[in-house]
């Protein structure tokens, strides 16, 4: 059961920073308005991150969909979305109109078209997934779980961090 | 002699603890080991895909780097002038004199330069309507790197001085970057100049020395502020390109009949 909603939860997760990731690569010109709205970074930086985002972004997707490195990857995710809610909420903050271009697009919206605390609520909702996965990071279907052993007791060994207990 | 001793004495004490360290895992590597490697193989991909990331975006956007821009002619030849940071086309005699404020970066502008160049070109060239372009650097942040709307907006004025500002002004819309991408630099934009015929030394000079920057940036903090400019966005009163007024009345550009109807009206 909880084997079940453990995969679920990485391939959702795959599949959030896979579309949001793609959708940017195809578009690094608009990834770079998206990130120079949020008139927080000095040129030179906006260009980098703007660059970088999407490129980490699907990497990420990747590493969650083949379940390597799961702790990690997802622990870095948590590490991302916190990055994107403080932008968010500076913005918000700010009284900047802009979209968040979490998933393409971005820039500058009119006034009335801003959608803060539901872009928010979208990201809490997606480091409740990365929480999932920090504290139990071992799913059915993983290459995690392919090259460690994929056996039931390899998970409770990883989890005490004792792995001499079992062998 | 004595430094290599005691390295090598270091070197077996290290291989002795470390024998004794694993020695328990004999039947390979512990499960924590491979966390261990798997966490720090992950961490060097995603180093590695933020770092092809960028390289791959700068060389990208870097694609158009030296190429030169299309050129592009007006169906009618009509002289232009430079009046301070504006650039006035047609005949002082017009019924009709057109204010357009806009941005060479901006899309909604090539939106209405393309949908209505050729009817301005049409009236322009007849005398009975008279333009005043007014070239701002609106998006000027938003180009990578940034300053595109003001270079252009200064070459624009350059190439009025050089007589050659209806087909500059065209052929930079209708080969407009996008936003967030690289931009034409001023090389390509002095070399579109040459293009279009711009024989005189003065331009080059007047393109790369950002001749009009301060000119441009003082104009523009003037209309930006200026009251009648002002329209509505969504309940947000500002200051956008493209913005088309006569006298001091805004006017929306929409369907194909707009101008018609102005210049009759006029």
């Amino acid at each position: 059961m909880l084997d079940g909603i453990g995969v679920l939860v990485r391939l959702g997760l795959a599949g959030v920073w896979l579309v949001s990731g793609g959708i940017k690569v195809a578009d690094l010109n608009q990834a770079y308005v998206a990130v120079q709205a949020y008139d927080l970074l000095p040129a030179g930086l906006v260009s980098v991150v703007a660059a970088a985002v999407p490129f980490l972004e699907l990497a990420l997707g990747v590493l969650l969909l083949v379940g390597l490195g799961t702790r990690v990857v997802a622990a870095v995710s948590a590490v991302v979305l916190l990055a994107f809610v403080g932008a968010v909420a500076q913005a918000w903050a700010r009284g900047l109109s802009i979209d968040c271009g979490c998933f393409g697009g971005g820039g500058q919206v009119a006034a009335g078209e801003t959608a803060y605390p539901e872009e928010i609520a979208r990201d809490i909702g997606f480091l409740l997934l990365c929480a999932w996965l920090v504290v139990r990071p071992r799913t059915p279907f993983s290459l995690d779980g392919w090259l460690t052993g994929n056996r039931q007791d390899v998970e409770d060994t990883v989890d005490t961090g004792d792995p001499q207990g079992r062998t | 002699m004595g430094g290599a001793e005691r390295n090598a004495r270091k070197k077996r004490q290290a291989q002795t603890t470390g024998r004794r360290a694993s020695a328990p895992v004999s039947r390979g590597p512990s499960v924590d080991r491979k966390t261990v490697i798997i966490g720090v193989v992950v961490v060097v991909l995603l180093a590695g895909a933020v770092l092809g990331g960028i390289i791959y975006t700068n060389s990208q956007k870097n694609e158009t780097e030296g190429q030169s821009i299309q050129t592009a002619a007006p169906q009618a030849t009509y002289s232009a002038r430079r009046d301070g940071a504006v650039v006035v086309v047609g005949e002082d005699s017009a019924e009709v004199t057109l204010d357009v404020y806009e941005d060479f970066l901006c899309p909604a502008c090539r939106s209405f330069e393309d949908s209505y160049h050729e009817d301005i070109e049409k009236y322009v060239a007849d005398g009975t309507v008279r333009v005043r372009y007014h070239m701002l650097p609106m998006l000027n942040d938003r180009s990578d790197p940034p300053g595109y709307s003001m270079d252009s907006a200064n070459a624009g004025l350059c190439a009025a001085d050089a007589g050659k500002f209806p087909e500059f002004h065209l052929s930079l819309y209708q080969a407009q970057p996008a936003e967030g991408s690289r931009g034409w630099d001023n090389q390509q934009l002095v070399e579109l100049g040459k293009d279009l015929g711009i024989t005189s030394s003065t331009f080059k000079s007047c393109v790369d020395g950002d001749e009009y920057d301060d000119l441009i940036q003082t104009h523009f903090d003037e209309v930006r502020e200026t009251s009648y400019l002002q329209q509505d966005f969504n309940g947000q009163r500002g200051f956008g390109t493209p913005t088309i007024a006569v006298g001091e009345k805004v006017v929306e550009p929409s369907g194909p009949n707009w101008l018609d109807e102005l210049v009759r009206a006029g």
